[in-house]
């Protein structure tokens, strides 16, 4: 059974003035996000700002300088990777990274038994079961980045460029996936996105990292209103 | 061609003899980038463990179960004390477990002496089978290594621990992004590793004499075993042992050990160079 | 920063050198004799300096090139090829001395031309493999009976007959010191030039210096080769004054040792390198007697420490430490005076 997630407080996921980098080199600055409980906030932002950088320090894969972060009201700053998977955040990487020598089974089982919620959610992976992930499509091999992720039942789901390299129907379906799960069991998720479509289908907030820092957070609408006004979040922080 | 079975057998023992000690050397590889110099100790622990036990007046087969249990400690003590300190760079681990293995050595000529030390072999007699006979503790010892090759490979490919542990071969950050304990799959597969060496040791002991420098002329041979079959799957180790293993013993047998050496060498040194990932190269590390 | 001004290594090279050449005051006969040993390793452990220090290339079969300079050396100077014009010519010290060096220094550039071409071997597949060759190169020589099987070949001559006189080591010992000195003279600039900076390039990040156009494949051979050249030259020297190549020479054994010298002294810092070949040979000079077999232990212990703890070298990071503070005291001063961007530091 995939229980919908019940939690008492209303930020799921917050990070507090977060600074990291690589050795001398600082990359985010003092991140400050806030991500209420069953709402998708997007991050966007040029290439070499840092998406991925905030990624790998929300999950735990990069130590954090400064700053403090929370899962669900609990703090989990500096805590190694595992231990922040364990409390509720679950990681999509950017470019899928399965497993390809294991079956689609053992990548979906890898962090815990399989809900069957998964089955219903993708449909696909059922028939795809004993299929070695190394032979999918790149649809198909990010519906097993995303079921594996979900099997794990987790508060927080990061996405880190879901689109990449995926033609635009399957990032359609993948929308609309997703847009379920966030419905059916209140799952919150922070989506790192170039892909303003997938943005605009799934994202409630749109934040805008710059130089280290948020640069400026906008509701989704906003976003949508000035797609193409110079003037608009989109064109000053993307140069779209 | 009755009369070269034995020969044949010799080969064979040998080489499920370094499959054995190959082994924990690609787990540790393949999940921590690193090679421990002080591997072959832990094969010569295995064999004074056992060394240790005939003084006490136990039984082989005692000694032998005990062997990799022992040694499976000293491997977690290792890790925890020394290896995950450098395991950041690899090149000055290689040095470290050197230096380990200097210390190991030491400490057992300073407790043992020096010289040479034999087992009684547990299985007298042998086992007659055409025209020729063959000694019964060999067919035993292949026998286990065999069973125990074959029942890691089973834990390794059957098992939610092997599952695990491949995934962190492959994948460690995202393994550890999904909620998998990295670092405890590693030490204990380090500790795994480490008892294979052990076991390897007490079987072997009965058969060679056992000295404090025995762990080189294992560890050699298990070195050039994963550069031709590849250190990314039991299968390409078990054929890189078999290869490497079987050449240096037939060879060693009819031409001479020294050339055996050589030719098993060049072998090595061709197939890293132009299969880099071995024989049977998969998805591993590669050089 | 990881290396020592130009002043400073002189300043430290001096002080080290002209120490050496006041040993024999102390003792002209038995501790002269062993400097000579410490030295010519020392020369061994300055060419492994730069192989593995400054071109990252850790190699466990560098002996192989000090035993091919020694053996070569012997059985040239003992006429063991033949009586020919040729080999009565080779046979003098002074022409076997360079063929020695060049033999070893051929070794090494097939032995590196097979292993760095193309992708190229590197990091601990290098380690295993020279490993590997060490031993194997060690068992070939024991078997083979013309070079002597297992005893070595005995009755080397000297370098010459001013170096024959068996009660006095001393002309050796300053040949040898003085080779040593201009072998640490010509190391260092070379690697203070822009060799020296290709070299720590092709350590720290082979792909981007491939990008620039530059071969990592001839950069990295060429160190091998040099450093082998050198390491056979020491190894030539070494046979001539002992008067006797044995395997031990040659093989795994060595190759191990001279590692840990260079891992103990310093591995980036040529004289920290020479340095520490010496001062474990005269620790163990002295503390293995007292110590039995608790000085191996000791070593080992120690070399582990030192790898985890003080990477950069026992006697490396005090003389970096030392030199770093100097520096800051005279950057003070000669502010009002600027100098070019890089002063030399590499």
């Amino acid at each position: 059974m995939y229980a919908p997630c019940i939690s008492a407080t209303a930020l799921m996921l917050e990070f507090n003035d977060i600074q990291a980098g690589y050795g001398q080199l600082p990359v985010l600055r003092g991140v400050s996000l806030a991500i209420e409980k069953g709402t998708v906030l997007a991050l966007m932002g040029r290439n070499g700002m840092g998406k991925t950088t905030l990624c790998k320090a929300c999950n735990g894969l990069l130590a954090t300088t400064a700053g403090s972060m929370r899962v669900d009201g609990e703090d989990v700053t500096g805590m190694p990777a595992f231990k922040i998977a364990r409390r509720g955040l679950a990681t999509v990487p950017q470019g899928r990274d399965v497993f390809e020598d294991f079956t689609v089974d053992a990548n979906l089982s890898l962090g815990g038994p399989v809900p069957g919620a998964i089955y219903d959610w993708f449909p696909a992976l059922a028939s795809l079961r004993h299929r070695m992930a190394g032979t999918l499509s790149g649809g198909e091999q990010q519906m097993v980045a995303i079921g594996r992720a979900l099997a794990r039942k987790p508060k927080v789901l990061l996405l880190d460029e879901p689109s990449e390299g995926l033609q635009p129907s399957v990032i359609h379906e993948m929308g609309v996936v997703l847009r379920r799960v966030v419905d059916d069991v209140g799952l919150t998720i922070l989506l790192v996105e170039q892909h303003v479509e997938l943005v605009q289908a799934l994202a409630g907030t749109v934040a805008f990292l710059a130089d280290g820092v948020i640069a400026e957070q906008v509701p989704v609408s906003v976003l949508s209103d000035t797609l193409n006004d110079a003037e608009g979040p989109l064109h000053r922080h993307l140069c779209i | 061609m009755i009369e070269a079975l034995p020969i044949f057998l010799d080969a064979l023992s040998f080489a499920l003899i370094l499959v054995l000690v190959a082994s924990g050397l690609v787990i540790v590889f393949g999940m921590m980038g690193i090679i421990n110099l002080a591997h072959g100790e832990l094969f010569l622990l295995g064999a004074y463990t056992v060394v240790v036990a005939q003084g006490l007046g136990a039984p082989f087969w005692l000694a032998a179960a005990l062997a990799p249990l022992v040694v499976g400690l000293a491997g977690l003590a290792i890790e925890f004390l020394l290896v995950r300190f450098v395991v950041h760079r690899p090149l000055d681990t290689i040095l470290a477990t050197w230096g380990l293995s200097i210390a190991i050595k030491q400490i057992v000529v300073l407790a043992f002496g020096p010289g040479s030390h034999s087992v009684a072999v547990p299985i007298d007699g042998a086992i007659s089978m055409g025209g020729f006979t063959y000694p019964a503790y060999r067919i035993v010892l292949m026998a286990v290594a065999t069973a125990v090759i074959a029942g890691a490979g089973y834990v390794l490919v059957r098992t939610r621990m092997g599952l695990l542990a491949r995934a962190v071969i492959a994948r460690p950050d995202t393994s550890a992004s999904l909620g998998v304990n990295t670092g405890r799959v590693t030490q204990v597969s380090f500790a795994v590793g480490a008892g294979l060496a052990g076991l390897a040791g007490a079987l072997v002991a009965p058969l060679i004499s056992v000295d404090p420098q025995m762990g080189l002329g294992f560890l050699v041979p298990a070195f050039l075993a994963i550069l031709v079959g590849g250190a990314s799957s039991m299968t390409s180790l078990v054929a890189g042992g078999g290869l490497v293993g079987g050449l240096d013993s037939l060879l060693g047998g009819w031409v001479s050990p020294v050339l055996a050496q050589i030719t098993i060498f060049v072998l090595a040194i061709l197939v890293i160079r132009l299969r880099p990932g071995g024989l049977f190269p998969g998805r591993g590390r590669r050089p | 920063m990881n290396r020592v001004s130009p002043s400073f290594s002189a300043a430290t090279a001096a002080v080290v050198f002209v120490a050496l050449a006041l040993v024999p005051v102390l003792d002209s006969g038995y501790w002269t004799g062993q400097a000579t040993r410490y030295v010519l390793f020392g020369l061994f452990a300055m060419s492994l300096s730069l192989v593995w220090g400054r071109a990252g290339l850790l190699t466990f079969g560098h002996a192989v090139f000090f035993g091919i300079g020694g053996y070569g050396m012997a059985s040239l100077t003992m006429g063991l090829f033949g009586d020919g014009t040729l080999w009565a010519l080779l046979a003098r010290p002074w022409v076997a001395l360079p063929v020695s060096v060049a033999g070893a220094g051929l070794a090494a550039a097939a032995l590196g031309w097979f292993l760095f071409w193309g992708r190229g071997v590197s990091g601990a597949y290098l380690a295993i493999i020279t490993l590997s060759v060490a031993v194997i190169v060690e068992q070939a020589v024991r078997g083979i009976y013309a070079l002597g099987g297992d005893n070595g070949l005995v009755g080397v001559p000297a370098l010459g007959a001013w170096a024959a006189d068996p009660f006095d080591p001393m002309p050796m010992y300053y040949a040898v010191l003085v080779t040593a000195a201009v072998v640490y003279v010509g190391l260092d600039r070379l690697l203070r030039s822009r060799v020296g900076t290709l070299l720590t390039a092709v350590s720290a990040n082979p792909d981007r210096l491939g990008h620039f156009g530059y071969s990592v494949f001839s950069v990295r051979l060429g160190a091998f080769v040099l450093g082998a050249a050198i390491a056979g030259l020491a190894g030539a020297m070494f046979v001539a004054t002992d008067g006797f190549a044995s395997p031990s020479l040659i093989g795994f054994g060595l190759s191990a040792e001279v590692l840990i010298w260079v891992a103990l002294g310093g591995r980036s810092i040529v004289l920290a390198a020479f340095l520490g070949a010496v001062a474990v040979r005269l620790s163990e000079a002295f503390l293995s007697g007292l110590l039995g077999g608790f000085w191996l232990l000791a070593l080992g212990l120690v070399f582990m420490g030192s790898v985890v703890l003080l990477p950069q070298g026992l006697i490396a990071t005090p003389m970096l430490w030392l030199n770093n503070r100097l520096s800051q005291g005279s950057t003070s001063k000669s502010r009002a005076a600027p100098g070019p961007a890089n002063d030399g530091m590499v």
